[in-house]
Parts: C-alpha cells; structure tokens; sequence
C-alpha cells in the first residue's frame, strides 16, 4: 500500500523535478555566477565607487532571507506597478542571491592566487585585463570549485522555495498528492530522498571536476 | 566535499526507504483506549491549531496584537467549559492537518468544513459555523456567474482547502497559496480570474477594505458546515466539546460571539 503509493507519485515528482526544480537551478546558477563574477570584480577593483556598490549588493543579498526576497520580487513589486510571471520572479530571486553569495567565494578565490603571477603576467608584455582572464581565473576557477559546488547545492535546495510563489516544482507536486491522500512522512521523506540524490549527483560531478581542474593549480 | 563512502550510503539510503515504508503503515490510528479526554483533563490545557492570518475567524488584532477571531474565542469558550486553557499554535493552513496527525495539537479550530473525505481521516464536532462558498472576481469582471463558469479560468487557494476542491471540480485551474492574503493579492494583481472562499470571509475582507474592487460573483446553494476537527478515535475528547458547544448554544455565548463579529448568529 505504501510501496504503491511511493512508486504512483514518484512520477509527478520527478517530473517536477525535471521540469521545474533542475531548470530552475540551472538558469538561476549560470545567471547567478555571471552577476558572480561581475560583481567580484567591482569588489576587487580600485574603484570606490564599483567597490562600494558591490560591497552594499553583497551586504543586502546576504542579510535578508531568501524567502523574504522571493516575495519582494513576486508579490511585493506589482504595488509599484512591475507584474513579474512566477517563473521569471524565481529566477530573479534566485540568481540575485547565488550573486551575492558567490562573489565573495570568487572574490576569495582570486585574492589566493599567489601575486607573482600576476608579475609574471606584466613581464611578459600581457595587460591587467588578459593577466587576469589567461592566468589568473583559471588557478581562481580551480580553487572556487568546492565553494562554489557548495552554492550551487545549496540552490537546488533552495528552489523548493518556489513552491511558496506558484512554481510546480518537486516540493510543491509533493505537497499536492500530500494535500489529497493525508500522507504526508512518506510523501515529505520521499521528496527529500529526490532533493538527496540530485545533490549527491552534483557532488559526485564536483569532484570528476576537481581532477579535471587540477592541471591549472601551479605546483 | 563528498558526503561519504557510496556503500555507506547504500546502507543509509536503504534504511531511509525502509523508514518511508514504516512510516506508511503507522498511519493508522493506535488500537487501545482513548485517552484523548484525560490528555487534556492532565495537561491542563487544549492545544488548538489556528491559522492566525484568516480574518475574522483567526486573526491578530490590527494586524500585531493578540491573537483574536471567532474560532479563537469560540475554542477559548469551550476549553474554559473543559476546565482547561486554550493554548493556540499558529499553523500554516497547508500544514494544519498533517500537524493534527502528528500530534501536534489535540483540535483544529479554524473553519474547516465537513466534508465526506476529511470525515473517513478525522473525527469532527458538532459544526458551530453554517456558511456558504463564494467565488470572488475583480469588480470589472463579468465572465464568470456561475461555478460553471469557472471552466479553464485560474483561481486561487489553499491546496488542502475544501475550495480548492470545490474550485478544481468547477474546471478552474487552481494555484495554490498559503492563505487569503495573497489569494486577494494575486486576484487584485490580474495574476488569477476568481478566488472561491467562504462567504463570511469575503464580507469582512470588504467591510474593512472598501476599495478593494472586489465583488461577489456567485454562491453556493448547499451551505458549508465547519466544525473542531480532531484525530480519528478522540471520541472522548470530541464528546465532551460536543457537550461544551450545546451548552454555550443553550447559554447564548455562541450567538454573542457570532453577533460580535458578523451581526448575525452563524453558529447554527
């Protein structure tokens, strides 16, 4: 009996997840790295200006709950006169927030990369800008990978949170078949079971990747 | 940062499943006596489950202050009937019946309608609200009636509502939310055509926002009945909050407690 009903809204669920939760997570996280970097390298530079910006974004997004920005974004918005769909508005959220978390980690990331190289660099004949894109982001790229793979879990956990602004994604098809049948420890376990194995997935991509990536760390 | 060995994680993951197929099985109520009554009697006090943001049954009032509302004073009344103390334990309404399963509280007390499914999972009291359901439309619109009308339209509700229900079997596709609050702001927003709710709700909601642009659009005929819902097998405790509800009706709290919050009595 809970054996069928286990394997019956497996189905909608993984859907949810195939539909919703991965895209989700996808979109938000390449957005999210791009807002990343950007913001990183204002933060970095010798600026004021830039770096007074990013450090306030940073603050702002890593000072307020997610949740709460979600519903700025979908909810509170439309008052001044900007309707966001439910799909947009999650990607928004969340892509904002992976910003701000992940340019501290790629911020950190090319601070450690030893200054030598960035002389090497300047001997050579290259400028600041192809130093830091040919040398310097691809050791920083290697280092940011653990932290960064923990941001990007994080976010697919995260996505549940969209449920809460109309998305159909794995937790909220969960909670539909929950809503009917009354039974929900099987139904809740079963969708954290699906959230564990997407991120146990990532984890073991994290580290095919670190092997990868090893070339670039100067030893 | 890998979690840890893959063979561990077979075990863990298989002990996992096991405990999902146990969970399924345990969710029949426990055989035995029922001590749902001297529960209550021992504790000293009845644990209500309230949604605290579903003007004028649960709510806080002007928005921060106590926790007020006519489920509220009406479980307040009954409890004080029981001897004990109502302690209320704000829940989301989605989260409301699966923290009655688990125990959480002894009673639910925020207008959940009998209806023949809750009736086979839980036990109710005799009903202290009669109402009826309403489908509720920007005041611009003039296409939907009738719930037939409300084939293909998108309605707002609460997932484990009996409107979502209701709404879903009219043909509307139905976005579920956590409450009334922001049924109304995605109906005000254009984002649903209607919200199905109940009627004294909707009459509250305009009272006290006039300019919402809101209207009525149509009524149900049969009238919606909402009751104290309780756990399968607390007979005793729902005997003994059948008894308190008979006699604040016989006394007239029910009906003052109605007058002062809807003008009319709606406890029977």
């Amino acid at each position: 009996m809970t054996w069928d009903l286990i394997w019956s809204s497996l189905g909608p669920i993984l859907l949810g997840a195939v539909q919703a939760t991965i895209p989700l997570a996808l979109a938000s996280f390449a957005l999210g790295l791009v807002i990343a970097l950007v913001i990183a390298l204002m933060r970095i530079s010798g600026n004021v200006l830039l770096s007074g910006i990013a450090r306030f974004y940073i603050s702002v997004i890593r000072g307020t709950p997610l949740l709460v920005q979600l519903f700025v974004i979908f909810y509170g918005l439309p008052n001044i006169g900007l309707k966001l769909e439910p799909w947009p508005s999650a990607i928004i959220a969340l892509s904002l927030n992976v910003g701000g978390y992940g340019a501290e980690v790629i911020r950190a990331a090319i601070l450690s990369v030893p200054k030598g190289q960035w002389e090497a660099g300047h001997m050579i004949g290259m400028s600041r800008a192809q130093t830091l894109r040919r040398i310097i982001l691809p050791q920083a790229a290697r280092v940011s990978l653990p932290p960064l793979s923990n941001t990007f879990i994080s976010l697919v956990k995260d996505t549940s949170l969209a449920s809460l602004i109309l998305v159909t994604e794995l937790f909220r098809q969960a909670q539909q078949i929950a809503s009917v049948g009354g039974d929900f420890m099987v139904l809740y376990l079963e969708a954290a079971v699906v959230y564990w194995v997407i991120c146990l997935v990532l984890s073991t991509v994290q580290s095919l990747l670190e092997k990868r990536l090893d070339r670039y760390v100067a030893h | 940062m890998s979690l840890t060995k893959p063979r561990k994680l077979l075990a863990i993951g298989l002990l996992l499943s096991l405990g999902l197929a146990v969970a399924g099985c345990s969710s029949s109520p426990a055989s035995g006596t029922d001590s749902s009554l001297s529960d209550v009697t021992s504790k000293g006090e009845l644990v209500v489950a309230t949604e605290g943001t579903y003007k004028p049954f649960s709510y806080h009032e002007g928005g921060s202050g106590a926790l007020t509302g006519y489920d509220v004073e009406i479980a307040e009344a009954v409890a004080a009937k029981l001897g004990v103390k109502a302690k209320f334990q704000e829940t989301q309404f989605d989260g409301i019946l699966a923290g009655l399963d688990a125990k959480r509280f002894d009673v639910v007390a925020n207008q959940i309608s009998i209806n023949p499914d809750r009736e086979k999972k839980y036990d109710f009291s005799k009903p202290y609200t009669v109402s009826s359901g309403v489908i509720v439309v920007k005041a611009s619109n003039d296409s939907i009636k009738s719930f037939d009308d409300l084939k293909g339209k998108t309605t707002a509700q609460s997932l484990t509502s009996n409107w979502y229900k209701l709404a879903q079997q009219s043909g509307a596709t139905v976005q579920s939310v956590e409450g009334w609050a922001q049924s109304v702001a995605l109906l005000q927003q254009d984002r649903v055509d209607a919200v199905v709710n109940d009627k004294l709700t909707y009459l509250d909601f305009a009272k006290n926002t006039p300019n919402a642009g809101l209207k009525i659009a149509a009524e149900t005929t049969d009238k919606s009945l909402s009751a104290f819902t309780l756990r399968k097998g607390s007979t005793a405790l729902t005997e003994a909050i059948n008894k308190a509800l008979a006699d604040l009706s016989a006394d007239g709290t029910l009906s003052k407690i109605s007058k002062k919050y809807f003008g009319t009595d709606v406890s029977k």
